[in-house]
């Protein structure tokens, strides 16, 4: 297997719509590949003592958090034979309701390809230092903890 | 020589900074230890300490040239 390079997967603010689009379209060419799994993690308005969140702001320890993220990379196609795989996850500010983590996977056929993505997403949320202040309508603020489910 | 220490996340708010600097300590056992005794109420929060980008999960080497960083629980995702 070829050596990935670091990547950065940081990206400042929402992941949009159109770039989501764009990384699809993007793979026609590939006509080797026979299934595509996205997971698509979106800011929730959840109410907290009758407040309700309006965004989270993203802060990350950028240098940990791209190598930790490389190590998961190359675990992950060590373990399933998968064609590409991206990750893009946001900082800074992300409103209710918008995209701030995407994850794809690609492969010949479905299994590895979902396999794959279900569990980069478990690995993202349990290994990167990213931490999520969630910003209420009032202004005041608390810093999330991720569950585990 | 002095360790610096980065923080993150809510440790930023309780230490009032975004790092801390220490006297240099061989390991993250002395670590702790000096940290409950200069900064209680960072040690009383929850955090895992990181040296050279890997969560420590035992009693890890320290060097003066070890990135050292104090780090919340993750909200990624």
């Amino acid at each position: 297997m070829a050596a990935h390079k670091i990547k950065n997967i940081f990206i400042p603010g929402a992941v949009t719509s159109n770039f989501i689009a764009e990384s699809i379209a993007k793979h026609q060419s590939q006509t080797r590949i026979g299934g595509h799994s996205i997971f698509l993690g979106q800011v929730r308005a959840d109410q907290i003592n009758d407040k309700t969140v309006a965004a989270i702001e993203y802060t990350t320890y950028e240098e940990m958090a791209l190598s930790t993220m490389h190590k998961i990379r190359e675990d992950i196609f060590e373990k399933y034979p998968l064609t590409c795989m991206h990750v893009y996850h946001s900082l800074g500010v992300v409103k209710a309701g918008e995209i701030s983590l995407f994850v794809f996977t690609s492969s010949a056929h479905r299994k590895p390809a979902i396999d794959a993505c279900e569990e980069v997403v478990e690995r993202i949320k349990k290994e990167l230092p990213v931490w999520g202040k969630e910003l209420f309508e009032d202004e005041t603020y608390q810093w999330k903890e991720n569950k585990n489910i | 020589m002095d360790l610096h220490i980065k923080l993150f996340g809510q440790l930023i708010d309780t230490a009032g900074s975004k790092h801390l600097t220490l006297p240099y300590v061989k390991d993250t056992h002395e670590l702790l230890n000096l940290l409950q005794e200069k900064f209680p109420a960072i040690y009383q929060s929850k955090f895992v300490v990181a040296v050279n980008n890997q969560v420590a999960a035992e009693n890890t080497l320290i060097t003066p040239d070890s990135a050292i960083a104090l780090l919340p629980p993750f909200s990624g995702g």
